[in-house]
């Protein structure tokens, strides 16, 4: 036989083993990749590139997807190593065989390595072309366009499995390399098998139990693995699944806050279709010429107010005078208390926002913010957007800014200088928008009137009768006014965000796949250790279903210490480290706990494909 | 008992068909002690592997006390063999993470004996084997004659009117074969139907026929 063709004849007569390794490393190297390559296109750089979201969901989104990328990683590693090792593992007991019939040591060593190569070479390569299609679709999907990536994470995700894959199936390799042909074709060594039983029996009963957690405990070295990958995986499913949940609702719920549902909009419409276009760039949209906010054409006459004001179906009518303006970073000072050293915070960056005169009063919405809502009573205060935030009022060393804080500084808007008592999360114009007092706005820029009204209807009333009676009103005022019902653009912003948070939880069932896969190798090996066993049991009297039932225990035991150690610590960085202030109900746990044991059900079902295709086998072929 | 007529079994290795038995015919009454001789690849494995249910054959029929076992399915087969037969490999085949006496207990516990007639079961066969101070011992601290006396007490533990051995004695010195045919007197004397697969001399001696295998044929019937 040539040394090249025991390989690939062995990797042949052993189908299903190694299909599930090249899977396992296929689906480990293409989550991964994808997560890198979705990630950078998503998360990473994403409002300069894409021009979606605000500045502070995308640092949200970004903490996890580093976050899930880090435990991703890990799981691939582990994945990797875990699987490497149970392909060469199980073949010591062919390495003492071959050795036994007098092969040279390096000659056996070289059949293996040759193994060890091709699958590794086609998980790998598999892995990176699926990590590429799921890229490539789901950037079609999500995004609807599909910009190059970034190449260089390719052989970058290559090269660190298939060293990871390389190393750890040449562990077992070159510990057999070093055993004599007798330990070699020893089960204590081809299994890592514990040596001795050390059991004391306290009762002669309940038999089947016993044969399967014996059989277990004494796989420790391969069991301590499968935890171990397990936990990672259990924990990455945890931070995505609950977190993601979590953080998607709170998220969600931010940007629905700032437009209440009953609320729809009341402009001229062309100001009607601008205010629907600064809320849709959230998602997706981008202007597409110049719009002049000042053109007096678009004033809001009083009595429209006033009249609004006095129907029963209306609650509230908040009138909005909106501007696109230059406006600047104005710097500030604070004293060092204990060393008296003053420092500068911020500098004098400019950039353009656009400006929201409101009434303090009258807000129809309410926002997630940092610090905290402008007061009623005071002019000289401004709530900044966290696009606006991070862009003008973030650490610059290039600008040679150190240190910044919008809440200790303030933005000047026609040389008049707001200070800045909040920071909050808006999809207006992707968060690149600043609120002010209306009465203030007005004084500076001369414009008497508002050019948008947000009025939120009563809930109890006929809604569609109550736009119908506030559309001919306003029309008998002022022909050119018409009605935006905002509903459908603020749901298009919370499924375009409740979208990008699912695609993020996708991202962990792959390894979930993966860790599958793994796991049934992980039975397989169970299987294979007792095989000779099964099919005494079987021959003296056992149903094939005492069989699984030894196999099932073994695998919910791996599986239920993995869920628990995974479970525990997932939960515990999910809420205290990734989503501080979330918003959990009984439905989010519900949904979380329900998402968990399906994927613990379905990988525990997945776990006894081995079990159920033992126990159909004959005896005579289960012996052998 | 045992009524086989006409067995046949074929093998089929990929495209190679391997003929192990051919048109094997006999019959074996209750509290008979039968002995099937042959040289190594005659069929006697196959043949015993058959009567148990552990296999089926391709052709023919095999009647145990009055069951087809053709038509059977595996859960009956499994329970047939629990309750009905006793079977010892050559190679012992206990389950190592059992004690002694868990080995001898399992079948028990599968055909739903209670707990005390479990525990002076165990004792009894224990004690017919000799080996009751072994009890709580695992099967690997045990020699390779011990393990074959487990094996006989687990193949006795439900009192099956049937026992079937393969080469019993095949991997064990005088010394210990000596014991197991100790045993197996015992068990004739106690009208059990005995079919058992060997080359030993001192077990043919306690034949009360010999079937003899050639290339999967049935030579000659004593």
């Amino acid at each position: 036989m040539s040394e090249a063709a025991f390989p690939i004849n062995d990797l042949l007569r052993r189908k299903l083993q190694t299909s599930l390794i090249i899977g396992t490393l296929t689906l480990s190297v293409a989550s991964t990749l994808f997560l890198l390559l979705y990630g950078s296109r998503l998360g990473f750089n994403l409002s300069s590139t894409t021009g979606t979201l605000t500045a502070g969901l995308t640092t949200t989104l970004t903490q996890f997807l580093l976050f899930i990328g880090i435990l991703i990683f890990a799981v691939g590693a582990v994945l990797t190593s875990f699987i490497a090792f149970l392909m060469m593992a199980q073949r010591t007991r062919d390495f003492g065989l071959i050795k036994a019939a007098g092969c040279p040591n390096n000659l056996v060593a070289g059949y293996f390595v040759t193994e060890l190569l091709i699958t590794t070479s086609a998980g790998c390569i598999f892995g990176v072309i699926l990590g590429f299609s799921m890229d490539y679709l789901t950037a079609n999907i999500v995004f609807s366009k599909y910009p190059l990536p970034n190449l260089w994470f390719a052989p970058l995700v290559f090269i660190v499995f298939f060293v990871l894959a390389l190393f750890f199936g040449a562990l077992p390799l070159l510990k057999a390399s070093r055993m004599s042909p007798v330990n070699a074709l020893s089960p204590v060594n081809y299994y890592n098998l514990t040596p001795e039983n050390k059991h004391k029996p306290l009762s002669r009963h309940g038999i089947t139990w016993k044969i399967s957690t014996r059989s277990l405990i004494r796989r420790q070295s391969a069991n301590l693995r499968i935890v171990a990958l397990l936990s990672i995986v259990f924990i990455l499913l945890t931070v995505s699944v609950a977190g993601g949940i979590i953080a998607s609702g709170t998220t969600i719920s931010w940007v629905q806050q700032t437009t209440n549902k009953n609320t729809i909009a009341i402009a001229t419409n062309s100001m009607g279709d601008q205010y629907e276009l600064l809320l849709s760039k959230f998602s997706g949209a981008s202007e597409t010429g110049v719009f002049n906010y000042s053109d007096p054409t678009l004033a809001i006459p009083e009595t429209v107010i006033e009249q609004l004001s006095n129907l029963p179906t209306v609650n509230i009518v908040d009138s909005r005078l909106v501007l696109n303006e230059q406006v600047s970073e104005i710097d500030n000072y604070t004293i060092d208390p204990d060393t008296m050293v003053t420092s500068t915070v911020g500098g004098n960056r400019e950039g353009t926002s656009i400006v929201i005169g409101v009434n303090p009063e009258n807000l129809s919405g309410t926002w997630n913010v940092e610090g905290r809502l402008l007061n009623e009573n005071d002019n000289f205060e401004a709530v900044i957007g966290d696009s606006i935030s991070q862009s003008m009022y973030s650490p610059d060393p290039s600008m040679h800014i150190t240190l910044a804080n919008p809440l200790v500084e303030g933005i000047s808007i026609q040389n008049n200088t707001f200070n800045i008592v909040g920071v909050c999360v808006d999809p207006i114009n992707n968060g690149l928008v600043t609120y002010v007092p209306i009465e203030r706005l007005e004084n500076i820029t001369g414009l008497s009137n508002p050019n948008l009204l947000l009025v939120t209807l009563n809930n109890s009333k006929d809604q569609s009768t109550a736009i119908a009676q506030i559309k001919s009103l306003i029309q008998s005022i002022d022909p050119n006014l018409n009605v935006f019902p905002l509903n459908s653009v603020v749901e298009k912003n919370t499924s375009f965000l409740a979208s990008t948070w699912q695609t993020i939880m996708l991202l962990p069932f792959f390894i979930l796949a993966s860790a599958a896969l793994c796991l049934v190798g992980y039975m397989m090996l169970a299987v294979d250790e007792q095989h000779q066993e099964f099919a005494v049991l079987r021959a003296v009297g056992a149903k094939p279903r005492i069989i699984i039932f030894v196999l099932a225990i073994q695998s919910l035991i791996v599986l239920i210490s993995s869920f628990a150690v995974g479970i525990s610590l997932g939960t515990i960085i999910t809420l205290l480290i990734l989503i501080p202030q979330p918003v959990i109900t009984s439905v989010t746990i519900l949904e979380i706990t329900g998402w968990l044991l399906a994927a613990l059900a379905a990988m525990f079902i997945f776990s006894l494909y081995p079990a159920f295709r033992l126990a159909k086998g004959s005896i005579l072929k289960i012996m052998t | 008992m045992v009524y086989a007529e006409a067995l046949g079994k074929t093998y089929q290795i990929g495209k190679v068909k391997i003929e192990v038995l051919k048109d094997v015919t006999f019959s074996v009454p209750k509290a008979k002690f039968v002995v099937v001789t042959g040289p190594s690849g005659s069929g006697k494995t196959t043949l015993l592997n058959i009567i148990a249910g552990i296999d089926r054959p391709t052709r023919g029929k095999i009647f145990v006390e009055g069951e087809d076992l053709n038509d059977k399915n595996e859960d009956f087969l499994s329970d047939f063999r629990c309750i009905n037969v006793g079977f010892v490999f050559q190679a012992y085949n206990l389950v190592s993470t059992l004690t002694v006496a868990e080995n001898v207990a399992f079948p028990m516990e599968w055909s739903e004996k209670p707990e005390e007639e479990i525990e002076k079961r165990i004792t009894e066969l224990l004690e017919m084997v000799g080996l009751q101070d072994r009890a709580n011992h695992f099967p690997s601290q045990l020699s390779g004659g011990e393990q074959q006396r487990v094996a006989f007490a687990r193949a006795l533990a439900n009192d099956p009117q049937l026992f079937l051995a393969d080469e019993p004695t095949g991997n064990l010195d005088e010394k210990n074969s000596q014991k197991i045919v100790q045993v197996l007197q015992l068990l004739k004397a106690r009208g059990k139907t005995v079919i058992v697969s060997t080359h030993d001399l001192q077990i043919r001696q306690l034949a009360d026929e010999v079937l003899s295998l050639e290339a999967g044929k049935l030579a000659s019937e004593k």
